[in-house]
């Protein structure tokens, strides 16, 4: 089932969700690998690319499980990245559950049917939970404790619910679950750049966890090993180095403001209600306990070494 | 370590005498004043040029370390010598034929290209070689426009004495023409650079309309002071000075006068800002005198430019000031007040015709006293270290409150840098206010193992404490760590503060993890209970939780050390409990000083190891075998917590 065995041709790559950050960041290195034939686009519009092939599904559509399905036994893949996946929580909950949850539903049935070799599927170390019971390192086999008050995280959750499953029914295929530490960078948005890059960045006083960051080149890196990586199951992608919550916005160019607990919470709940909550509340969570998981693994198993430190992941932000 | 230097190949002085102003991280902008002497050089003189550049640098980087070494006997004398050096008389250059008196605009314009590294121009290096090698005077007037006297006078120098050593004999009375004229232009280089440097800095960030005409007027008035000063100088210390001693020396004293002279100026420049009817600069100038006393010694570097003046507070002048990038920030005005303040000595007598005047005098006086009494203080030792450990409290508290950042922290949490700025903190409370006292500490077996303690006191320092005695009494080990329960692990503040000092959450995954890193570990299997336990209860043990430690240790094979920890109850007895749920914590503890700790006196007994390697991993499952190792551990605890309870004859004394 090894896609890089000898002898084999060029690989063919399908990839949903093409034009989010991952898909971005992935498509990029896609195209300068020579290994790589083609580049299966399964999604809404067309991305940039010489290798693009492009084919149209919504994956929120009813109908998609039987599109994915021929398109991907019309021609077998060699891989499919699920990369449909929202970065951070928008207020359509219903929408995003359905683009995540019923989409990889849909996914997973439609790489069940057309026995795809291997599926590679991104996910948040979030899904951990930032709990006050964590250990220091958290590893791929701990609780996914998610965060309660989220449901963008809990969609995340559910998500990699429906991957194990379904690694476990098919045995034979490589199923890698991604699970990345908040990817910074100049070109990525999601809800940690948003929070790091307001001049003045809130904080719980009393309180600073540490936090982990990927820089968006390692993410790249990390996604396109995975199409070769002789290994499947979950691994936690983060960069080197961990930093407290407060060094991080000052390596970002902000300046920390640490508010009480209660006054920040009541906030935010404010700003939420009001719809003009930039920072989802969940955050709260996350910038109160540490949630530091362990990439011994995806070192040994994956190949993956990290090269940039959380520090330059986090000064990538300022120089954008 | 100048006459080392000086000893060697003439051209690899000045490459020489650099580790030396690097090694003066004070110094930034005089080392490079010096450096750009020593570039300035080769133009015009070829080996002899390079050879003063050298001297020059040399000199330079004999004064910083002057002002490194300040502490000691020199200190105050040095300074003396700075502000001193106030006398009026017209540079001694001019005298002597070598230098006549440059425009204003055009000296600050050389000190300025002093400062900045240059090579020669093209006519310069022209010029070089037509120089003859005869006449010192001629060869100055060719460099003239140039302002390069000290390049050019060693030749004729080269010519008598051939080497750096001084071989010449008794030199005549012309040589002691040109030796003293070659210092003297040598140190006019030297006073200018520094000066303008010392203005520059002080005056930098200043603008105004004028701005420049201050920082011409303060960097000539400090050139004129110091070259007066060095004058002044080689003359009462004519006889028997080499002329590398001459130059040493003029070069420091130009440097430090004008270093103080530029401060002095600074000041009175904005003093006539504040009181617009003051006198000019050259009138006050006039008034200051000088007596410069060299001591006759063999070595140069112990020539001092000693400088009596009528002042009574002349020992209060801290070394710390004499470096304007000292530790202690200098206030940049003391040495220019004092002689300020010396000009003008009956201060109420004087009958100024303008009424504002004394007053506005008394206050700078007393300002600059109040000044030099401070930071006289500043400079002591103690409160340096008293100053960095409010430097490390500082950090301390914004860690603690969340805003401490930080790039090198480990994946648990701890500091080391942060432990690194408090360290004076954690040194005093460890050795003068617990004194802390450790016994048996050889027990601790290499590699992982797992220190069982008491825990004890409201406030759980035994933590930090034991891994204090750890780190200073077993520096063989590996770093240790310890074990805190959850409800202060994550109590604001103090959680926070005590995982970036090396606390870890207790859990089976971290105790694993740190036993595998192969640390020694500090649990107290108490946990909370022992720190909620009110203080009639001291010393007395409570339930070691469900034996954790223990299937730590069956499942690593780790050895159990237990420890008694005596002294940290009467550190923070608990005297209540304030409910402060809405903080997230169960309650705040009631303790005497607040978060503050007891100077009760700490004694931390280790005791032997209980090995489990006759055990299976296995039998972690077996609750009993689980039981009997937790007591055993429990007892042995006790045990050595009653002997020392004996054994201590006082609560704080010991």
């Amino acid at each position: 089932m090894d896609v890089s065995r000898p002898g084999k041709g060029r690989l063919r790559i399908a990839v949903t969700g093409a034009s989010g950050d991952y898909g971005r960041l992935l498509l990029s290195r896609l195209d300068q690998d020579p290994d790589v034939e083609s580049i299966l686009v399964l999604d809404v519009v067309r991305p940039e690319g010489d290798k693009v092939e492009f084919h149209r599904v919504d994956l929120t559509r009813y109908d998609a499980e039987s599109e994915l399905t021929d398109a991907l036994t019309e021609r077998p893949v060699d891989a499919l990245y699920h990369l449909a996946f929202l970065f951070g929580p928008i207020r359509n909950g219903s929408l995003a559950h359905e683009l995540e949850v019923i989409g990889t539903m849909n996914v997973l049935t439609a790489a069940g049917r057309s026995r795809l070799p291997r599926l590679v599927v991104p996910s948040l170390t979030a899904v951990y939970g930032a709990r006050g019971n964590n250990p220091a390192m958290l590893r791929e086999d701990s609780a996914l404790q998610g965060c309660p008050h989220s449901r963008f995280v809990t969609d995340k959750v559910e998500v990699e619910g429906q991957v194990r499953a379904f690694r476990e029914r098919h045995p034979d295929m490589r199923v890698l679950v991604l699970r990345f530490a908040p990817v910074l960078g100049p070109s990525v948005d999601n809800p940690a750049t948003r929070f790091l890059k307001n001049p003045v960045v809130p904080t719980l006083m009393g309180f600073d966890p540490l936090w982990q960051g990927l820089h968006e080149e390692d993410a790249a890196r990390a996604l396109h090993l995975a199409l070769r990586a002789d290994a499947s199951g979950e691994f936690n992608i983060v960069g080197r180095g961990v930093m407290p919550i407060s060094g991080l916005i000052q390596q970002a160019g902000a300046r920390p403001l640490p508010l009480p607990g209660p006054l920040f919470r009541a906030g935010l709940h404010t700003l939420d209600a009001v719809g003009a909550g930039t920072l989802p509340v969940a955050l709260l969570d996350y910038i109160h306990y540490s949630w530091v998981a362990d990439g011994e693994r995806a070192e040994s198993a994956l190949g993956f070494i990290p090269l940039h430190h959380v520090k330059d992941a986090a000064a990538a932000l300022k120089r954008s | 370590m100048a006459k080392g230097v000086l000893g060697n190949d003439p051209f690899k002085r000045g490459a020489a005498s650099r580790p030396t102003e690097a090694s003066t991280p004070g110094g930034e902008e005089k080392a490079a004043a010096a450096e750009s002497v020593t570039k300035k050089k080769p133009g015009p003189g070829g080996t002899a040029s390079a050879k003063a550049g050298g001297k020059a640098a040399a000199a330079k980087s004999r004064k910083h370390e002057g002002k490194k070494t300040s502490g000691k006997a020199k200190g105050g004398k040095a300074v003396e010598g700075k502000k001193g050096a106030a006398a009026a008389a017209r540079p001694p250059a001019q005298a002597s034929g070598t230098r006549p008196p440059a425009p204003q605009a055009d000296r600050t314009e050389a000190a300025d290209a002093a400062l900045s590294p240059r090579e020669p121009t093209p006519s310069q290096q022209a010029r070089a070689p037509l120089v003859p090698q005869t006449s010192a005077h001629d060869a100055d007037d060719a460099v003239l426009p140039l302002r390069e006297p000290a390049a050019s006078t060693p030749l004729t120098l080269d010519s008598q004495a051939p080497g750096p050593v001084n071989d010449a004999g008794a030199p005549t009375s012309k040589q002691r023409d040109v030796d003293l004229a070659l210092a003297e232009a040598l140190a006019a280089d030297v006073a200018e650079a520094t000066a303008t440097a010392v203005v520059d800095a002080a005056l930098g960030a200043e603008a105004g309309p004028d701005a420049e005409v201050e920082r011409l007027m303060a960097t000539e008035f400090a050139t004129e002071l110091a070259e007066a000063a060095v004058e002044e100088a080689l003359e009462r210390g004519a006889h028997a000075q080499s002329l590398e001693q001459e130059q040493e020396l003029a070069a420091a004293v130009a440097a430090q006068v004008a270093d103080s002279a530029a401060r002095a100026a600074i000041d009175k420049v904005r003093a006539r800002h504040a009181t617009p009817d003051a006198p000019a600069v050259t009138r006050w100038e006039r008034e200051t005198s000088v007596r410069v006393v060299l001591t006759e010694e063999a070595d140069t570097s112990a020539v001092e430019p000693e400088v009596e003046l009528p002042d009574a507070t002349r020992d209060e002048f801290p070394p710390g000031r004499r470096g304007p990038l000292s530790l202690v920030p200098p206030p940049a005005t003391n040495a220019g007040e004092s002689s300020y303040r010396e000009s003008f000595p009956p201060e109420s007598g004087r009958g100024e015709p303008e009424g504002i005047r004394p007053l506005a005098e008394r206050a700078v006086a007393a300002l600059s006293l109040a000044r030099d009494i401070a930071g006289q203080a500043l400079a002591s030792e103690s409160l340096a270290r008293a100053m960095l450990a409010m430097g490390g409290l500082k950090d301390m508290l914004r860690a603690g409150l969340g805003t401490g950042g930080g790039a090198n922290l480990d994946e648990y949490g701890k500091d080391p840098s942060l432990v690194e700025r408090l360290e004076p903190v954690l040194e005093f409370l460890y050795s003068q206010y617990w004194r802390v006292s450790v016994q048996g500490v050889d027990h601790v077996p290499p590699g992982a193992a797992i220190l069982v303690a008491n825990h004890s006191g409201a406030l759980p320092y035994d933590g930090l404490v034991m891994s204090m005695a750890l780190t200073r009494e077993r520096p063989d080990l590996r770093e240790p760590r310890w074990l805190v329960e959850d409800q202060v692990f994550h109590a604001p503040m103090v959680g926070t503060l005590f995982n970036r000092l090396g606390a870890v959450r207790a859990c089976p995954e971290n105790a694993l993890r740190l036993l595998d890193e192969h640390r020694p570990l500090v649990v107290f299997p108490e946990g909370y209970q022992a720190l909620s336990k009110p203080f009639g209860e001291r010393y007395r043990l409570k339930r070691f939780g469900r034996g954790g430690f223990v299937k730590l240790a069956l499942r690593t094979g780790a050895p159990i050390v237990p420890v008694a920890i005596v002294g940290a109850e009467e550190t923070s007895p608990l005297l209540g409990r304030i409910p402060a749920s809405f903080l997230g914590l169960p309650y705040v503890p009631l303790t005497p000083l607040g978060p503050l700790p007891l100077p009760a006196k700490w004694s931390i007994r280790f005791g032997e190891p209980i090995g489990v390697e006759d055990l299976a991993p296995e039998a972690a499952d077996d609750l009993g075998e689980v039981q009997r190792l937790t007591e055993r551990t429990r007892e042995a605890i006790q045990s050595m917590l009653q002997s020392l309870l004996r054994e201590r004859r006082s609560v704080f004394a010991g």
